[in-house]
């Protein structure tokens, strides 16, 4: 069994997230000036409620199946509806799908829901399931994550089974990833006479400019970095959902400092992300919420055992993770609004293991140095990403108390801090004896971690390809193996347990913290029941407060 | 021996008696800023022997005393009189350690500034023809450019050819080329000026006729004569580096983070400043306002005194 999940496509979503955001910085926002809707808010003569939402950056299309990013699937979970989704507790509520039982090792079978209809007026049935399969095959961002499905089968107008190649313990989790289409829509030829399902990047295809969903809202109006207007799609299947927005208006604000002040000033309503500074400030003003929660992405950073021998024995590497004090830097640095990490799975995960805390002792620290050999200490060179612009922790602070943290061990640091867009070439040279690295595990499973960072490098597969560690286990990378290969979900959660324990007592990286989300809104946003720790607010079931 | 002393004594009290500490005897203001610059001067060069920690010495910081209210606000702790910044180092001794970054940029720029400029300078007024019109025009040039723009490009250049950890290791020498490298047209301009006025003067026609060269000329001379305003420049100009230093550093290409001149410091407490911990950015904002006007005053004193063109008293 090889690495089958998520074969490239992360790595390319990360770097696409990464440029987009670089990309966005130049245009500093001018889309706030003009052509925001009068401060009619929230109660207007026909009772409309309409709702100001203030990204960094606006969707790149409307073609959801053309970028793998973040905004693009808050865009489907507003305009689509998937056949399963998370709810706040990371479990699986069911959306386009009621029901799902396991046919075989290789089969699950769905059952839809009845009565759905798309934007267009068409009804939603499983041939659109199909279909959108077949479509996010040819979409080159989500192929790599689709890969594990060999193929979707209607059996009936609402049954669809879905065929895995090898016994697949996470087609669920993918489900959440599978927003179907409207296969009637988007068939044929438009007017200039293109394929309507072609999916064309950064180009100008009918599906980045038309959208049919099943979703909550659909589009009114979009200018393209300007702003997008939605209105509640009458005849939303969702009718339990209590959400009562009627319009919508996205815009994007990509500096972070304007961003706040238009909540601030009460030109939207609800504001992502939230940047780190303004955390304190915005916790404190009147009439504005601020809600965080753990987040679920990992920095850590990798000990470079090819680049530095004395990393190979692992009492130095783990007199590193005794010298480093998690909860100080989240507490202090981070103000709190992280969550000091002694492993890479977050609670709620399989593989998190409770009994793992930060395990701060200088003493021992300085003790297993001295055992290895190492009590006068050594040189290492740290890199790390200085994003003053990006919505992140202020990991160039971070790198610098690490420094300072390892200096008690008689380690010196000659440290490094650079542009995010310059860092992950270094990071791809392995240009530092440490590296710091946030991951994100897009399945919101523990064995993408282990795949992604601690596996053996392989080319081949890629696995390992964000292992800068360059730490080679294969008995750890059995145990994820195996559990890849577990349909029981208890037995997969001890080996990935198991896994998880192994890499914490060899200690080939240094956990750092789990950064948390924030989002801020208008305290008439009734905002806390619809946000979740994979940062997809369901806007669609928000309810507003009349003023 | 003897004579040596009775040298020395004469010449201090040639000076004790000349019209430069006549005119500081009569300032008050003078007399206050050159105070302020010596306590200063003395403490920042004293650093090492009176600040409580080394900042520059990471195994001294701790993350735990991190933003430390300084003296006078409650919360505070005996051995960070001044507080401490995000990373938990002293501010009284990372200010002290910082200014002495910052000084040794603006004088190491000024110094670099004043060779380039008055050299080129000389060179252009005294030869004149084809050599003073490239160089003046080479100066319009420059000047049409912004310093702090010409220094943004000249460091970003460095950081992305030789890489970060080579910008950090050789931070005050490429900070000192950057800056000096941008500046030294003042001085041309300065100097040629000078110079044109002093070349038609008799001793240079003296010094001409009795075969002197050219380059003898320049040096012995009619630079002794061009000295006051230099000395002038300076003042101002070192203000100036120090600022443009602090400038770029601000901007993320000064020094960095290990080792904090003031401006990095400014810029690193800049995202606490909206969440309380003011005096982080403030603290060293306020030193670094205090040493360049000081400087600034005394580069104004000093002008007007040098100058035997300006009456005596307040303009």
């Amino acid at each position: 069994m090889r690495l089958t999940l998520f074969l490239s496509g992360v790595p390319a979503s990360t770097r696409v997230c990464a440029l987009i955001v670089s990309l966005w910085l130049p245009l500093s926002c001018s889309a706030l000036a003009g052509d925001m809707p009068a401060d009619n808010g929230f109660v207007d003569d026909d009772r409309d409620i309409t709702l100001r939402v203030a990204y960094d950056t606006d969707p790149v299309s409307l073609d959801i199946h053309e970028q793998l990013s973040i905004r693009m699937l808050q865009l489907s979970h507003l305009t689509f509806d998937p056949l399963v989704r998370w709810n706040r507790d990371l479990e699986l509520e069911p959306r386009l799908a009621t029901g799902w039982e396991r046919i075989d090792d290789t089969t699950m079978r769905f059952h839809l829901r009845h009565g759905v209809t798309f934007h267009s007026g068409n009804v939603f049935t499983a041939r659109d399931v199909v279909w959108t399969l077949q479509r996010l095959r040819r979409s080159p961002d989500f192929r790599a994550i689709f890969e594990p499905i060999e193929r979707a089968e209607a059996i009936d107008d609402f049954t669809v089974d879905l065929h895995t190649r090898k016994p697949y313990p996470l087609l669920l989790n993918l489900a959440t990833y599978l927003f179907p289409m409207d296969s009637r829509f988007y068939t044929g030829t438009s007017a200039d006479g293109r394929d309507k399902a072609e999916i064309v990047k950064n180009g100008n295809s009918f599906a980045s400019n038309h959208l049919s969903g099943t979703g909550p809202f659909e589009i009114e109006e979009r200018h393209p970095g300007v702003r997008t207007e939605f209105e509640r799609f009458p005849g939303y299947w969702d009718t339990e959902s209590p959400g009562n927005v009627d319009h919508l208006v996205m815009t994007p604000i990509a500096e972070n400092a304007t961003r706040v002040a238009a909540l601030r000033a009460g030109d939207v309503d609800f504001i992502s992300p939230v940047p780190f500074n303004a955390m304190q400030r915005l916790r404190h003003a009147d009439g504005i919420q601020l809600i965080s929660m753990p987040g679920t992405r990992i920095t850590m950073l990798q000990l470079n055992e090819r680049r530095v021998p004395a990393f190979r024995d692992s009492r130095v590497r783990r007199a590193f993770t005794y010298a480093v004090d998690q909860t100080a830097i989240a507490e202090r640095l981070l103000k709190g609004f992280a969550t000091p990490a002694a492993q890479m799975s977050p609670e709620g995960y399989a593989g998190h293991v409770a009994t793992l805390q930060p395990r701060y002792d200088l003493g021992k620290a300085r003790e297993l140095m001295r055992e290895a050999g190492y009590a006068k200490g050594f040189t290492v060179t740290l890199m790390a990403p200085n994003n003053r612009y990006v919505n992140d922790a202020q990991t160039a602070q971070v790198a610098l108390a690490v420094a300072a943290m390892l200096a008690k061990i008689n380690v010196a640091v000659e440290f490094e801090t650079l542009p995010k867009n310059h860092y992950w070439a270094e990071y791809d040279k392995r240009a530092a004896d440490m590296m710091m690295m946030g991951w994100y595990s897009d399945t919101g499973d523990s064995a993408n971690f282990f795949e992604y960072l601690t596996f053996c490098t392989d080319p081949e597969t890629g696995a390992g390809h964000y292992n800068a560690s360059e730490y080679c286990n294969p008995a750890i990378d059995a145990l994820v193996e195996r559990a890849n290969l577990t349909m029981q979900p208890e037995a997969r959660a001890r080996l990935l347990k198991q896994a998880e324990q192994s890499i914490h007592d060899d200690a080939p990286f240094i956990p750092l913290y789990w950064q948390n989300l924030a989002w801020a809104a208008s305290d008439r946003v009734d905002i806390a029941p619809v946000l979740n720790v994979i940062n997809m607010p369901y806007l669609g079931d928000v309810v507003v407060h009349p003023r | 021996m003897k004579q040596d002393r009775a040298g020395t004594e004469t010449r201090w009290r040639r000076f004790g008696d000349s019209y430069f500490v006549y005119r500081l005897r009569r300032d008050r203001l003078a007399q206050l800023c050159l105070a302020l610059f010596v306590l200063m001067m003395a403490s920042i060069l004293a650093a090492p022997w009176i600040a409580p920690s080394n900042p520059y010495d990471l195994a001294q910081i701790d993350l735990l005393d991190s933003e430390l209210p300084p003296f006078w606000l409650a919360g505070s702790e005996p051995g960070f009189p001044l507080g401490t910044d995000a990373q938990g180092r002293d501010l009284l001794s990372t200010i002290l350690y910082g200014a002495r970054v910052s000084i040794a940029i603006g004088l190491g720029a000024v110094m670099l500034q004043a060779m380039l400029g008055t050299a080129l300078g000389l060179l252009a007024g005294y030869r004149g023809g084809v050599i003073d019109t490239l160089l003046m025009r080479l100066v319009d040039i420059q000047l049409s450019f912004s310093t702090l723009m010409m220094a943004i490009i000249i460091g970003a250049v460095v950081k992305t050819a030789f890489g970060g950890a080579f910008y950090g290791d050789y931070g005050v020498v490429i900070l000192i080329l950057v800056i000096g490298l941008s500046e030294w047209p003042q001085y041309a301009r300065t100097v040629r000026a000078k110079v044109l006025v002093e070349k038609h003067k008799d001793y240079v026609d003296a010094a001409r006729v009795l075969g002197y060269s050219g380059r003898r000329i320049m040096l012995r001379h009619i630079l002794p004569n061009t000295l006051s305003p230099i000395l002038v420049i300076s003042t101002v100009q070192i203000a100036n580096a120090i600022m443009a230093e602090a400038a770029l550093s601000f901007l993320g290409l000064g020094m960095p983070e290990t080792q904090p001149s003031l401006g990095s410091l400014i810029k690193s407490g800049f995202d606490y400043l909206q969440s309380g911990s003011w005096w982080i950015t403030l603290l060293p904002g306020l030193f670094l306002v205090a040493f360049v006007l000081v400087v600034n005053l005394l580069g104004d004193w000093l002008r007007d005194t040098l100058n035997p063109r300006l009456p005596e008293g307040p303009l």
